[in-house]
C-alpha cells in the first residue's frame, strides 16, 4: 500500500475551492429552511387542524426516504417541470440547462432539511411550558409579542443542540451535491481521484476537511449557546 | 364594575362550570372557595379568557361582552384591566424579575421604558424584593417568585387583581410572605378575587366569600356567616373537613 | 413535458420486491457488527479509565463528522489496499461485505452513545438494590440492569437503526444491488426513461419499510412500559 503524498497536498489545494460551496450549501439551505420550518412546526403543534396533518404527513415522509433517493428524484423532476413552466406556460425563451446547479440543490436540500428543522423547532417549543404564553397574554401581551419575546427566546436554547445536530447532518448531506454536477468538496475529490485512480488519498484528504469544518460549526454553536442560555446558568435554589 | 353572568365551560363530556354568577365591586375582597373540581379555577380563568366559556357574559365597567364570542380586541380591552397571578408562578425563565415585571408595562401598554422601570422597581420594592432586580426566576424560591409574580401583577395598574391558588406550590414556611404581601394589598384597597385553600387568609380579610362546588356557586356571604353559620349542607361539610386538616398541618 | 406513467410504479415494484432482502440482510449484518462494536465502545468507555474513555469519544467524534459516502469510498478502496499488505486478498470479496464494514464503523459510534446513555439513565440506586439482597453482579445486570437499559434504549436505538437504513441506500454508488442499485438498474436499462416512476417506486418502500420500523419498535417500548409507569417518572 503506497500513499501519494504530493497527490495528498495538491488535492488538499483544490479542495480549498470546494470549501465556500459547501458552506453556502450549508448555511444558505439553513436560513431558507429556517422561517418555512418554524411556521410549519406551529401548524404541527395544532393537531387538529388539516394544514397540521399535512405537515405531519409531509415531514414523515421526508424523514422516511433517503435523501439520496430525493436528490436524484428532484433533479430529473425539476428540469422537466421548469421547462414546461418557462416554455408553455409563460411563453420565454430561456435556456434551462444554463441554470446553476447550486440552485436546484438549495431546493433540494431545502425540502429536506425543512422537515428536519419543523422537528426540532416542534419539540422545542414543546420544552417551553404553556404557562408563560399564559402569562404573557395575562399582562396582555398579544400572541405573537408572546412569542417573540417569550416563547422562542427560550425554545431556541433547547433547540441548539438538534440544530447543531441538524446543521452538521446537513453539511454531510451536501457531500451529495456532485450528483446535481455542484463542485462542492466531494466533487472535486472525486474528479482528482479518478484521474490517477488515488482514491484513498483523495478521500483521506476531504475527511480531514469535513472534521474540520464539523469542529467550526459545532464551536460556532457551544458560542451561540453560551450567548442564549445566560438564564439558564443557575441552578435553582 | 364587574359582572360575571351564567358561565358554562364543559372540557369534552365533563360539564366544569353551569351557569356561574358573581358580582364585584371596587375595593372587593372576594375569596373563592371549594374541593378541587370545583370549577374555580377555571372560573377564574374564564374571567381573563385563559378559558374560553361556552357561554355567558361579561360586564366590565363600559365594556359588555358575550364570553365565547369576544373579540380579540375586547379580549385584550380587558386583559389590560386585569391582572392573574398564577399557583406555578409562570414567570418569564428568559428574564430577569425586573424584566418581568416591565414587559408587560413597556410591551402591552407602550409605557416608555424609564417609567416603566420606576414603576417595576416600585412594585417589587412593595413586595419586599428590592434586592432582586436582576435574579433570574431560577435563582429566586418559590416563594420569591410567586412575589415577582405579584408584583408584575400590580404594576399594571390593573381594575381587578386575579389570585389562582398562589400558595398551593410553596413549601409551608414559605407560604407566609406570600400571604403577607397579599393582606398588604387588600388593606390597601385593591380589587381582588383570591381563589385559595388558605382560611386565614379569608377569615382575615375577605370581604365576600363564595363557596363552589359542582360547577356552581353554592353560597355566598360575609366571611364570619360563612365560617360560623353556613346556610347550605355543602359548605359546612367541606368546610368540616377543610379546617380538620388546618388542625393536623398546624 | 415529458410522459409520466403512474402505473409503471406498479410495474417496476415486483422487480424491486426480491432486494428487499438484500437492503434488509446488509442492515441486518450492519446491525450486528456496529452493535457489537458499539457495546464494546460503551463498555470500555464505562467502565475503563480516562484514555480508554478519551479514544472512544475521539472515535465517536470524528465519525460523527465524516460524510456516509466518503467513509465508503475510504472503505471500498482503502480496505483491500491495507489487507493486502498483510497479504490478504480480498478484491474478490463481494460488495456487500465493504457496506457492512463501513456501515458497521458508523453504526458502531451512534449506539455506543445509545448503551451508554441507557445505562447511565437507570438510577444507580436499582444495582445497589440488586446486589443488597444478594444478587451477583451478573445476576443484577442481568435480572434488574438490562431489562430497564432496554426500554430507554428503545426511541434511540430506532433513529440510528432509520438513519442507517436511509444511509445504507448509497450502496449503490459502488455497486450493490440492494433496491436501491436494483432501482437504478431498472433505469438504466429503460435509458432513463422511467426514471420518476421507478424513483417513485423506490420512496414507497422505503417509506413503508422505515414506517414499519418505527412502529413496530414504539409498540415494542409501549408492551415494555406497561406495567411499570414509574419509570417514567425516573427518567
Amino acid at each position: 500500500m503506497t500513499i501519494n503524498t504530493e497527490f495528498m497536498i495538491q488535492t488538499f489545494f483544490d479542495v480549498l475551492a470546494g470549501i465556500p460551496v459547501t458552506l453556502e450549501l450549508t448555511f444558505i439551505t439553513l436560513l431558507l429552511s429556517f422561517p418555512i420550518a418554524f411556521f410549519m412546526a406551529l401548524q404541527k403543534l395544532e393537531k387538529k387542524k388539516v394544514s397540521g396533518k399535512i405537515v405531519s404527513g409531509y415531514v414523515s415522509f421526508v424523514r422516511g426516504t433517503p435523501v439520496v433517493l430525493q436528490i436524484l428524484f428532484l433533479y430529473s423532476l425539476l428540469p422537466t417541470i421548469l421547462n414546461y413552466l418557462i416554455k408553455e406556460i409563460l411563453k420565454l425563451e430561456f435556456d434551462i440547462f444554463s441554470i446553476n446547479p447550486m440552485i436546484y440543490a438549495f431546493v433540494v436540500f431545502s425540502l429536506n432539511t425543512v422537515a428536519v428543522l419543523t422537528e426540532v423547532f416542534r419539540s422545542a417549543l414543546l420544552t417551553v411550558e404553556h404557562g408563560q404564553l399564559e402569562a404573557a397574554l395575562a399582562i396582555g401581551l398579544n400572541k405573537c409579542q408572546a412569542y417573540v419575546r417569550i416563547i422562542i427566546p427560550q425554545a431556541i436554547v433547547s433547540a441548539l443542540p438538534n440544530l447543531c445536530n441538524a446543521t452538521i447532518n446537513l453539511m454531510k448531506s451536501t457531500s451529495l451535491a456532485f450528483m446535481m454536477t455542484v463542485k462542492d468538496i466531494t466533487a472535486i475529490a472525486k474528479v482528482n481521484a479518478a484521474f490517477g485512480y488515488n482514491y484513498i488519498e483523495a478521500y483521506l484528504v476531504i475527511s480531514v476537511i469535513y472534521i474540520i469544518l464539523c469542529t467550526l460549526v459545532q464551536l460556532g454553536y457551544v458560542a451561540v449557546e453560551r450567548y442564549f442560555s445566560s438564564y439558564k446558568r443557575f441552578s435553582t435554589n | 364594575m364587574l359582572e360575571i353572568r351564567n358561565v358554562h365551560k364543559a372540557f369534552g363530556s365533563n360539564q366544569v362550570l353551569k351557569g356561574v354568577n358573581l358580582k364585584v365591586n371596587k375595593g372587593d375582597i372576594i375569596v373563592i372557595l371549594g374541593p378541587s373540581g370545583s370549577g374555580k379555577t377555571t372560573f377564574l380563568r374564564t374571567i381573563n379568557f385563559l378559558e374560553k366559556a361556552d357561554k355567558g357574559t361579561i360586564d366590565f365597567d363600559d365594556i359588555h361582552t358575550e364570553l365565547h364570542s369576544a373579540s380579540n380586541k375586547t379580549i385584550n380591552r380587558i386583559r389590560k384591566k386585569t391582572a392573574f397571578v398564577f399557583q406555578n408562578y409562570n414567570l418569564f425563565a428568559n428574564k430577569t424579575a425586573l424584566e418581568n415585571v416591565t414587559e408587560g408595562l413597556i410591551v402591552a401598554r407602550k409605557v416608555p421604558k424609564e417609567e416603566a422601570i420606576k414603576c417595576a422597581k416600585d412594585a417589587l420594592d412593595k413586595v419586599g424584593l428590592s434586592e432582586r432586580y436582576d435574579y433570574y426566576p431560577s435563582q429566586l424560591s418559590g416563594g420569591q417568585q410567586q412575589r415577582v409574580g405579584i408584583a408584575r401583577a400590580i404594576a399594571v395598574n390593573p381594575d381587578v387583581l386575579l389570585f389562582d391558588e398562589p400558595t398551593s406550590a410553596l413549601d409551608p414556611e414559605l407560604i407566609g410572605e406570600v400571604l403577607s404581601v397579599m393582606k398588604k394589598l387588600a388593606k390597601e384597597g385593591a380589587t381582588m378575587i383570591v381563589v385559595t385553600h388558605e382560611m386565614s387568609f379569608a377569615q382575615e380579610v375577605a370581604s365576600r366569600v363564595v363557596f363552589m362546588d359542582g360547577g356552581v356557586v353554592v353560597e355566598e356571604g360575609t366571611a364570619k356567616q360563612i365560617f360560623t353559620a353556613p346556610k347550605e349542607k355543602r359548605t359546612e361539610q367541606f368546610l368540616r373537613r377543610i379546617v380538620r386538616d388546618y388542625d393536623y398541618v398546624i | 413535458m415529458r410522459p409520466f406513467h403512474p402505473t409503471y410504479i406498479f410495474e417496476v415494484l415486483p422487480q424491486l420486491f426480491p432486494y428487499i432482502g438484500v437492503t434488509i440482510a446488509v442492515t441486518f449484518g450492519t446491525v450486528l457488527g456496529g452493535g457489537l462494536i458499539g457495546l464494546l465502545l460503551a463498555a470500555a468507555k464505562i467502565k475503563r479509565g480516562r484514555i480508554a474513555k478519551v479514544l472512544v469519544n475521539t472515535y465517536v467524534y470524528l465519525t460523527r463528522c465524516i460524510p456516509s459516502i466518503v467513509m465508503l469510498f475510504i472503505v471500498y478502496y482503502g480496505l483491500p489496499e491495507l489487507l493486502m499488505v498483510f497479504g490478504i486478498d480480498i478484491n474478490n470479496i463481494h460488495k456487500a461485505f465493504f457496506v457492512i464494514t463501513t456501515f458497521s464503523i458508523l453504526f458502531a459510534a451512534n449506539m455506543s452513545e445509545v448503551f451508554r446513555s441507557a445505562y447511565e439513565a437507570v438510577n444507580k440506586g436499582q444495582r445497589e438494590a440488586a446486589v443488597s439482597i444478594g444478587m451477583t453482579e451478573f445476576q443484577a445486570f442481568r435480572r434488574i440492569l438490562l431489562p430497564q437499559c432496554t426500554i430507554y434504549a428503545i426511541p434511540n436505538f430506532a433513529n440510528a437503526l432509520v438513519n442507517l437504513i436511509k444511509e445504507g441506500s448509497l450502496a449503490y454508488t459502488i455497486g450493490l444491488i440492494d433496491i436501491m442499485g436494483k432501482g437504478q438498474l431498472i433505469i438504466g436499462l429503460n435509458m432513463g426513461s422511467y426514471s420518476l416512476e421507478t424513483y417513485l417506486a423506490l420512496f414507497i418502500l422505503y417509506w413503508i419499510l422505515i414506517l414499519l420500523i418505527e412502529k413496530s419498535l414504539k409498540f415494542l417500548e409501549k408492551r415494555l412500559l406497561q406495567g411499570r409507569k414509574i419509570l417514567n417518572t425516573a427518567g
